[in-house]
């Protein structure tokens, strides 16, 4: 099976306080993690540096077989492959389809194909009609929903995922949940942080514990 | 009380009637706050994003340096540029001095401080979701700067429309670079400075009048965009 993310003696620090030091994970590819651990523990540290928006301090990281140099002419090409959708996701002023159509617009996706995605990534996440409607004017959930969509909607070879059933509905969080139970399946690798000691159980996923920044639970090796 | 009132009427009647000098002084006013304005915007917003955006030593001390600029007084502003525009001056062959270019020129150097500022209150503002976001969406750098812009242009107009209210309500620059020529560099303020030490309150009071509607104007379209 191919490894998506290989990281090796990684340490992110902050001044003096180390909010992340791990020694080595190794990520496949098409399979769902669901990330736990304390408030501190370095969840959200490791997902923005999965998500290729922060440096680590020291250490290396693989993705995909390649090292990442993290020079910024480069970065570009990897957050192309990785989306990251936050716990309480920003949406940009305009319309949900604004917002949808955001990433494939970077990517120079026009006419037919983004209306197609557009729509579909809606459609999965029971947003039909909702095209036009304002961003700002969604209630929690549905921008909970846009946010998923916009996610969604660039077919993205890694999808991390912060928290992001926290704070809505049951009903929401129940469709939202299905939508991410069925991603490994398109060979989308999912990393989850959750609070939620159900979810693991619940995603059939592989669970990474983390602990004052330190993987508390050994992580297997992927052959 | 009586004189307050009739210079009230006059001054209406002024306006009414669209006197040339007051006509005149409001188009002066206008075309220099204007040209100043959108100058002071070419090198106020980009400043101030800059310096919003990226962290550099001494960062500090340029945004003090931005912050104690906004302070100098205007005819501080007007005494330098007129020391290099003047005949003597370093400029002083361009033949600037009293004319609307000059008062163009200060009036940029003292709105464009401004214009920085708000632009880098507005970055500094700005949710700091915006550009990881983006950048998480497969924006390139240049993409989701140009995004955080969109997102905080309310503020960035906010901040030209602070340099276009520094500008047409200033008197020292527009006195010692424009010179008060009637028809020609006489803007509203000087006009109402010049008429009411001459007596003409009147005349005065109708330009103060125009002034207030001219900020007012301003300010509803500022709030209207913002509806939007």
């Amino acid at each position: 099976m191919k490894v998506m993310y290989r990281l090796d003696s990684i340490r992110k620090c902050y001044g003096s306080n180390v909010a992340l030091d791990i020694e080595g994970l190794t990520i496949a590819e098409g399979r769902l993690y669901t990330l736990t651990g304390a408030n501190g523990a370095g969840k959200s540290t490791l997902l923005s540096i999965l998500a290729f928006l922060a440096p680590p301090t020291s250490g290396e990281i693989h993705y995909a077989g390649k090292r990442v140099a993290w020079d910024p002419g480069s970065m570009e090409e990897y957050r192309r492959k990785v989306t990251l959708l936050h716990q309480s996701p920003y949406l940009f002023g305009g319309t949900v389809y604004d917002n949808v159509a955001f990433g494939l617009k970077a990517r120079r996706i026009h006419g037919d194909a983004r209306e197609r995605r557009v729509d579909k990534a809606l459609d999965d996440v029971g947003l039909q009609g909702f095209r036009d409607r304002k961003a700002r004017e969604l209630s929690g959930g549905e921008a909970q929903r846009v946010a998923m969509a916009r996610a969604l909607v660039l077919e993205p070879e890694v999808l991390l995922l912060d928290e992001p059933l926290a704070n809505i509905d049951r009903g929401t969080a129940g469709l939202l949940e299905t939508v991410i139970a069925s991603l490994p399946a398109r060979g989308t690798t999912v990393v989850l942080i959750t609070h939620d000691p159900e979810q693991p159980g619940r995603l059939n996923g592989e669970s990474i514990l983390l602990e004052e920044g330190k993987v508390a639970t050994p992580h297997p090796p992927v052959a | 009380m009586d004189f307050l009132v009739s210079s009230l009427a006059a001054a209406l009647r002024l306006i009414g009637t669209f006197s040339p000098d007051v006509v005149d002084a409001v188009g002066t006013s206008l075309a220099v706050s204007a040209g100043a304005t959108v100058f002071a915007a070419l090198f106020g917003i980009p400043l101030g994003l800059l310096v919003g955006l990226s962290d550099f030593p001494l960062k500090r001390l340029v945004v003090t340096v931005l912050n104690t600029l906004m302070a100098v007084p205007t005819v501080v502003v007007g005494l330098v540029v007129y020391g290099f525009l003047s005949r003597q001056g370093p400029l002083g062959v361009l033949g600037l001095l009293f004319t609307p270019t000059a008062i163009v020129i200060g009036g940029t150097l003292l709105a464009a401080p401004i214009v920085a500022n708000y632009a880098l209150a507005s970055v500094r503002g700005a949710d700091p979701r915006i550009v990881p976001t983006a950048l998480t969406l497969g924006a390139g750098r240049v993409l989701a700067v140009g995004t955080l812009i969109a997102e905080i242009r309310f503020g960035i107009l906010a901040a030209v429309i602070a340099g276009f209210g520094r500008v047409v309500s200033e008197v020292g620059v527009a006195m010692m670079l424009g010179g008060n020529i009637r028809g020609y560099t006489r803007t509203m303020t000087t006009a109402i400075a010049l008429e009411t030490s001459k007596g003409e309150f009147a005349f005065g009071m109708a330009l103060g009048i125009l002034l207030m509607m001219v900020a007012l104007l301003v300010n509803l379209f500022l709030s209207l965009l913002q509806r939007r």
